[in-house]
């Protein structure tokens, strides 16, 4: 049978296309990705107020004067021994301290029992500092005694 | 007939560039770790008219443990002082500011010894607060 050719059948390979993710870029990607979590670790917040406490031989001479004492409970604060709500504290040290011309005077003993909580501490200061007072802390001392 | 000299190609390895930028980050990472107070559990108290401190000497902490940390470090309230005189040293007035963290609760029988050592070594308290807006309210 010449002249008949057999024909197989051709197999046509589908074409590869390149389907690997690109990883060239990979270092560069996690290395900003390192960097953006440094810097959110690192940003602490440091925003908050100012305090001048004077040193405790300002606080003797500030006693020696007459200077106001606030008193400090969880629940109360008193003004030279009278107790006053928060809202009417304010009014009532702004108008103490309005009196007052001269730095010595313008000192306020804070004297807190040891349960007042940081937050109304910190508010109570707040009050007073924009009253225009100057906040010195009275502490109990410990002293230790030896009995022969 | 001439013989051509072989090229041989003398080129960096830059395939073990990638991890070795990887570990140099992790260990820069875990020394600042070791340096920074993230690890110090401690909520701030709030407060209205709030400003940034103009600088940083030094950073006084108390957790809501009642342990007081200078810098990161635990430190007991009755060497705080002393510690603090060190850090600042001879630096001048207005560039003394030690940040101050106490968590809201705690009670002054901690915090007020504490403000008294800063105030001892000459430093200039700043007490770090959060706004008043930003708390949310628990129910």
């Amino acid at each position: 049978m010449r002249g008949q050719t057999t024909r197989s059948p051709v197999k046509l390979g589908r074409p590869k296309y390149l389907v690997e993710t690109p990883t060239s870029a990979m270092n560069d990607i996690a290395f900003i990705l390192i960097v953006f979590f440094l810097v959110c670790a690192s940003v602490e917040p440091e925003n908050g107020r100012s305090q001048v406490i004077p040193r405790s031989d300002k606080n003797e001479k500030a006693e020696a004067s007459q200077s106001t004492e606030v008193g400090l409970t969880p629940a109360t604060v008193t003004i030279d021994g009278t107790p006053y709500r928060e809202e009417e504290f304010t009014p009532r040290i702004r108008q103490l301290l309005a009196q007052k011309k001269t730095e010595a005077e313008r000192v306020v003993v804070l004297k807190s029992q040891a349960d007042v909580p940081y937050e109304h501490w910190i508010t109570m200061t707040g009050i007073i500092e924009r009253a225009g007072g100057i906040v010195t802390l009275l502490l109990e001392e410990e002293q230790t005694v030896n009995l022969n | 007939m001439i013989l051509r000299r072989k090229t041989f190609e003398a080129t960096v390895p830059s395939m073990a560039m990638g991890d070795i930028a990887f570990l140099l980050l992790i260990f820069i990472v875990l020394l600042a770790r070791a340096r920074d107070e993230s690890h110090l559990v401690w909520q701030p108290a709030t407060g209205t008219e709030l400003v940034k401190p103009a600088n940083r000497n030094a950073s006084v902490v108390i957790d809501k443990q009642n342990v007081t940390y200078l810098n990161g470090r635990a430190i007991p309230v009755e060497s705080l002082g002393a510690e603090l005189e060190s850090l600042l040293g001879d630096l001048p007035a207005g560039g003394r500011t030690v940040l101050f963290k106490v968590h809201k609760d705690v009670i002054a029988e901690f915090f007020e010894p504490a403000i008294e050592a800063v105030s001892e070594a000459g430093g200039e308290l700043h007490h770090v607060l959060e706004p008043a807006s930003n708390r949310t309210l628990a129910p």
